[in-house]
């Protein structure tokens, strides 16, 4: 897996590229928390790329979801394939996250 | 109808989730399975065998975790093979998909995506083995 990082107008963008699972999930844990703990509040995630979620993956956007919501700052996930979009459907996770169509849908959520 | 069968061990250690994948992307090639559906196989088989590499063993010990999948008149049928500490999945705790993110806990949602996703999930603890049997109608996937 790959996560490419960019940052565009005070958002923070993180673009998923390829497996989201057991293995890969803590490289993405210490990227995402290293931006929420340079004090980063509104972030992007793009599930464009993203071929594969995991429950391990879901654990990651949950725990950051969270801290998010303790320090008033949020997380938009955008751009998700419709087999991945079910596994946050029956995970519950459709109504803990904004997930929206495009990167310039989710940039207007803030 | 198209018929297959394929089967494989892994080590239990999580780099050999690979193996996993590659083999069902080799199988649903050679079945023409759609993506979504190969993806929901992978998901549910990582679900458990993550589950077992976790708790299921109480030595450092290397042990084999045996998997065959097969398609058989448009049913696919997933077996796992264990010798770990007894774990019955149909058992386990369903978590709380409804209440507000505070409360969520996290963790806890593997297997529950593990049976939304198959059609049938047996257990059965046969000497000191753990098997498992999933089962999912292909033609409504």
């Amino acid at each position: 897996m790959e996560v490419i990082e960019k940052r565009q107008d005070d958002i923070s963008i993180m673009r998923l590229l390829g497996r989201l699972d057991s293995n890969t999930s803590p490289e993405f844990e210490q990227k995402l928390f290293a931006v929420i703990e340079d004090g980063e509040r509104s972030i992007v995630v793009d599930f464009e790329e993203l071929d594969y979620i995991s429950s391990a993956g879901l654990r990651v956007l949950l725990k950051a979801a969270k801290e998010l919501k303790r320090s008033q700052g949020k997380i938009v996930l955008c751009s998700m394939k419709e087999y991945i979009k079910e596994v946050f459907e029956i995970a519950g996770f459709v109504s803990l996250f904004p997930i929206v169509p495009s990167v310039g849908d989710a940039m207007k959520k803030f | 109808m198209t018929e297959g069968r394929i089967s494989f061990e892994l080590k239990n250690s999580l780099s050999e989730l690979k193996k996993v994948s590659k083999n069902l992307e080799l199988f649903g090639r050679s079945l023409d399975l759609p993506q979504r559906t190969i993806f929901k196989i992978n998901l549910a088989l990582e679900e458990l065998v993550s589950n077992i590499i976790y708790y299921g063993y109480v030595d450092d010990d290397d042990h084999w975790i045996k998997i065959a999948i097969s398609l058989e008149g448009g049913v696919l049928v997933i077996s796992l093979e264990d010798d770990g500490i007894p774990f019955n999945p149909v058992e386990a705790r369903e978590p709380d998909c409804g209440c507000p993110i505070e409360d969520r806990e996290i963790g806890n949602l593997g297997i529950h995506l593990c049976k939304q996703f198959m059609d049938d999930l047996i257990y059965e603890r046969r000497g000191n083995k753990n098997i498992v049997v999933l089962r999912k109608d292909v033609e409504e996937i």
